[in-house]
C-alpha cells in the first residue's frame, strides 16, 4: 500500500503561492512553510515586520502535513525526565509554553474561521504492565507540579482494554486538521501583508555583519534576520550533533462499529502506541489512527520497513473492530539530548540566524511555541521561554551519555562506508527494489521501477557524505547520519541536505559510469508525491 | 624502544590506508569514509606514542614528530573540506602524504639507523 498522509488527502483546496523570481528585501526571511515558519511569519507580520516565507515545496507539505493532528501539553520525552536533565523550573516553563501554544491555535482557528476541526478533548496515559506504573505516576506528578490538571483515574473511557494498571487523565487537550490549520494561518499572514513563496528552494544562506543573504533557485533575499524553520536547520550546524533524526509511523483506519473514541491516548507498555481519532470532512469522528514504532532514520531494525506499518495494523485489529485501512504514512522528528527543543539563535556568535528543532514527535505544539518565541524575540518583545529553549545550550553532564550514544551511532554509519557495494550487479536488483552498489569506485543508489527502468544517483548524501539507505516502504533514500531523505530521482525531501543526490548514468554495454560532470542542483522535483 | 616500534606499526598501517585514499582523491572520487576514519585515528595513535616516547627524555626523533604533526594538521583540514562538500586540493593531499612519508623515514632511521 502506497504511503499517503490523511491530511494531504483531505485538504480540498490549497491556495497556490507564487515562486520567488528575482530579488527581495525584507526584515525577516523564514525558510520553511510548516507550522513553525507560518506561525512565526504571522506573529512578525502582526508586529509590523516585512516578512517573507520561502518554502521549497508547498505550505504545510513537510512534516506538518504528515503529523497526527494532536495538540497536547504532555511530551514524548516526559516532563519528569526534563526535570531531571534540566530542572523542574524548565519543565514547568515547557509545560506553560505548550499550554499557551494550544490556546494560541484555538484562538487563531476562531479568528480566521479556519475549518480545521479544532475540538478540545481529554488525554489519557495508561499502562497495562505493572513495571510501567511508576513511569505513569512520575509523569502525572511532574505535570501536576507544572500546574497542569492531570489526575489519576481507574478507567480509560472509549477503550475496551482490560487490566489497566495505572491511568492518568487530563482535560483540555485538542485535535486539529494540521494542514488546513496551517493553510488557514498562512491566509492570515498574507492578510497582514506577509509574503509567501512556494517552490522556492534556498540554496545558500549567509549571516553577514549587518544583514543576511539568502540565495534561492531564482533570486536572492536580503534581510535583517532569518529563521531556518525547516524542522532541522538546512546546511551544517552544530545543533545537528545534539538533535537526532527518527521516523515514526501512522496507520489510519475505519471501524465497523463507527464507535470512535473522542480522546487522545498514550498506551505505554513495552512498546508505546498513540491512539487518536479524527474526522474527514465534518466534526464527526470517522477515522482511527494508531501511531508509534519510532526508529532512527535510515536505520530500520527490520530491513522490511513495511513491518512497522503491519505491526501498527495488527495492534489496531487486536483492540478495535477495524473495517479497513485507509491511509499509511510516516513522519520524521528530531530528538534533543535533554528532551527540550532548541529554539533561538543558532550558535553563540550568531546575531541574526534563528533555528527551531528537536521537537520529538510533539511538533505541532512545539512548532507553535517556536513561532511565537522567535517572533517575540525578533520583534524585541522578549520571551519568558528563551532560556528554557536556548538553542546554544549544547549538552550537560546529565545528557552527555545521550550525546555520546547518538554521535557514536553517526560515526558507526560512516564506518559502514567500506569500498564494497551491497550487490555486485544491477541484475541483482528486483522490480521495485533499491540498493546501493559500487561501480568504478563510486557508491550508487540504484532503484529499479516496475517497468524495469533503473534510476541511478550517487549514494553519497550531499549533507555530510554518509551513504544513504533504501527505505522500501516509502521508496526513498534515507541518510542514517543526520536524517536527510531523497526521492528516487535524488531530489531532497527533507532533512539538512540542501543539494539533491547527484544523478548518474551507466553505459549499458560496458556497465561503467558515464561522466556526468559531477554537478548537482537543489531544485525540487515538482512531480514528487511528497509536495 | 618498544613504543617506537609500536608507533612504526601504526604509522605503517596508516600509510597503507593513506595511499589507498590518495588514489580516490587523485581520481576525483568520493573517499570511502570507513577508510578515512581508520587512517586518521591510526596515525593519531602513532603520534601519541611518539609524544610519550619523546616526553620520557633522552635521544628522540623530534624532527619526525614535527613532520607528523604538520601532516596531521593537513589531514584535519582535508577531512573538514571533504565532509562539508568542498573538493580536496590534490596538491594538498600529495603534500600531506609526502610530509608523513618524510616523518616515517626519519622515524625508521632513528629506530634502525644504528
Amino acid at each position: 500500500m502506497k504511503t499517503q498522509s490523511f491530511w494531504e488527502a483531505t485538504t480540498p483546496q490549497r491556495p497556490d503561492y507564487p515562486t520567488l523570481e528575482g530579488n527581495l528585501q525584507v526584515d525577516v526571511a523564514i525558510i520553511g512553510g510548516g507550522i513553525t515558519g507560518i506561525t512565526a511569519a504571522h506573529q512578525l507580520a502582526r508586529a509590523g515586520k516585512r516578512v517573507a516565507v520561502l518554502e521549497a515545496r508547498r505550505v504545510g507539505g513537510g512534516t506538518t502535513g504528515w503529523s497526527t493532528g494532536n495538540l497536547y501539553v504532555p511530551v514524548g520525552p516526559y516532563f519528569h525526565n526534563i526535570a531531571s536533565t534540566r530542572s523542574q523550573e524548565v519543565a514547568n516553563t515547557v509545560a506553560q509554553a505548550r499550554f499557551s501554544a494550544l490556546n494560541f491555535i484555538e484562538e487563531h482557528t476562531r479568528k480566521y474561521s479556519i475549518d480545521c476541526h479544532f475540538a478540545r478533548r481529554p488525554w489519557y496515559f495508561f499502562t497495562q504492565e505493572e513495571d510501567m506504573t511508576s513511569l505513569v505516576e512520575k509523569e502525572a506528578e511532574a505535570l501536576q507540579q507544572a500546574g497542569m490538571p492531570a489526575e489519576f483515574v481507574t478507567q480509560v473511557p472509549g477503550l475496551r482494554y482490560e487490566s489497566v494498571k495505572r491511568a492518568v487523565h487530563m482535560d483540555g487537550q485538542a485535535r486539529i486538521h494540521p494542514l488546513r490549520y496551517v493553510l488557514g494561518l498562512a491566509g492570515g499572514v498574507t492578510q497582514l501583508g506577509g509574503q509567501i513563496y512556494e517552490h522556492t528552494t534556498v540554496l545558500d544562506l549567509k549571516e553577514e555583519e549587518d544583514h543576511c543573504l539568502l540565495r534561492t533557485t531564482q533570486g536572492t533575499v536580503t534581510c535583517q534576520q532569518m529563521i531556518i524553520a525547516t524542522h532541522i536547520p538546512i546546511g551544517i550546524h552544530t545543533v545537528q550533533t545534539v538533535a537526532a533524526p527518527y521516523r515514526s509511523y501512522v496507520v489510519a483506519m475505519r471501524l465497523k462499529s463507527g464507535a470512535y473514541p473522542d480522546a487522545y491516548y498514550w498506551h505505554n507498555d513495552k512498546t508505546h502506541h498513540a491512539i487518536t481519532t479524527h474526522s474527514t470532512d465534518s466534526m464527526e469522528l470517522d477515522m482511527l489512527m494508531i501511531a508509534g514504532n519510532h526508529h532512527k532514520t535510515g536505520q530500520a531494525s527490520h530491513q522490511e520497513y513495511q513491518h512497522y506499518f503491519d505491526e501498527l495494523e495488527s495492534y489496531a485489529r487486536q483492540h478495535f473492530d477495524v473495517a479497513s485501512v485507509e491511509f499509511r504514512w510516516s513522519a520524521q522528528h528530531y530528538r534533543s539530548g535533554d528532551g527540550v527543543p532548541y529554539i533561538g539563535l543558532t550558535h553563540k556568535g550568531a546575531k541574526r540566524t534563528y533555528i527551531a528543532t528537536g521537537f520529538y514527535a510533539d511538533g505541532l505544539v512545539y512548532g507553535t511555541v517556536a513561532g511565537i518565541q522567535l517572533a517575540d524575540t525578533i520583534a524585541g518583545e522578549g520571551s519568558a521561554w528563551l532560556e528554557a529553549f536556548d538553542a546554544t545550550r549544547g549538552t550537560n553532564l546529565s545528557t552527555v551519555g545521550e550525546f555520546i550514544k547518538e554521535n557514536t551511532n553517526v560515526a558507526a554509519q560512516y564506518l559502514k562506508d567500506i569500498p564494497a557495494g551491497q550487490v555486485s550487479h544491477f541484475d541483482d536488483i528486483g522490480l521495485g527494489e533499491g540498493k546501493t552498489i559500487e561501480v568504478d569506485s563510486e557508491k550508487l543508489a540504484v532503484y529499479r521501477d516496475a517497468q524495469s527502468q533503473l534510476h541511478i544517483c550517487s549514494a553519497v548524501c550531499t549533507h555530510m557524505k554518509c551513504i544513504v539507505n533504501w527505505n522500501n516502504a516509502e521508496k526513498t533514500w534515507d541518510c542514517p547520519c543526520h536524517g536527510s531523505r531523497f526521492m528516487i530521482d535524488g531530489s531532497v525531501i527533507e532533512g539538512p541536505a540542501i543539494l539533491n543526490l547527484e544523478r548518474k548514468s551507466i553505459d549499458p554495454t560496458t556497465g561503467h559510469l558515464l561522466h556526468t560532470g559531477g554537478k548537482t542542483s537543489g531544485e525540487r522535483e515538482i512531480n514528487n508525491p511528497i509536495t | 624502544m618498544n613504543l617506537i616500534y609500536t608507533a612504526i606499526g601504526f604509522f605503517a598501517l596508516a600509510a597503507l590506508l593513506g595511499m589507498y585514499l590518495l588514489t580516490f582523491v587523485l581520481r576525483g572520487k568520493e573517499t570511502p569514509k570507513a577508510i578515512v576514519f581508520s587512517h586518521g585515528p591510526l596515525a593519531v595513535l602513532g603520534v601519541v606514542l611518539l609524544i610519550i616516547y619523546i616526553a620520557r627524555g633522552g635521544p628522540n626523533p623530534w624532527e619526525s614528530l614535527v613532520l607528523f604533526v604538520l601532516a596531521a594538521l593537513g589531514g584535519l583540514y582535508m577531512v573538514s573540506r571533504d565532509l562539508t562538500g568542498r573538493p580536496i586540493p590534490k596538491a594538498l593531499a600529495v603534500g600531506h602524504g609526502l610530509l608523513a612519508v618524510g616523518g616515517f623515514v626519519l622515524l625508521l632511521v632513528f629506530a634502525f639507523g644504528n
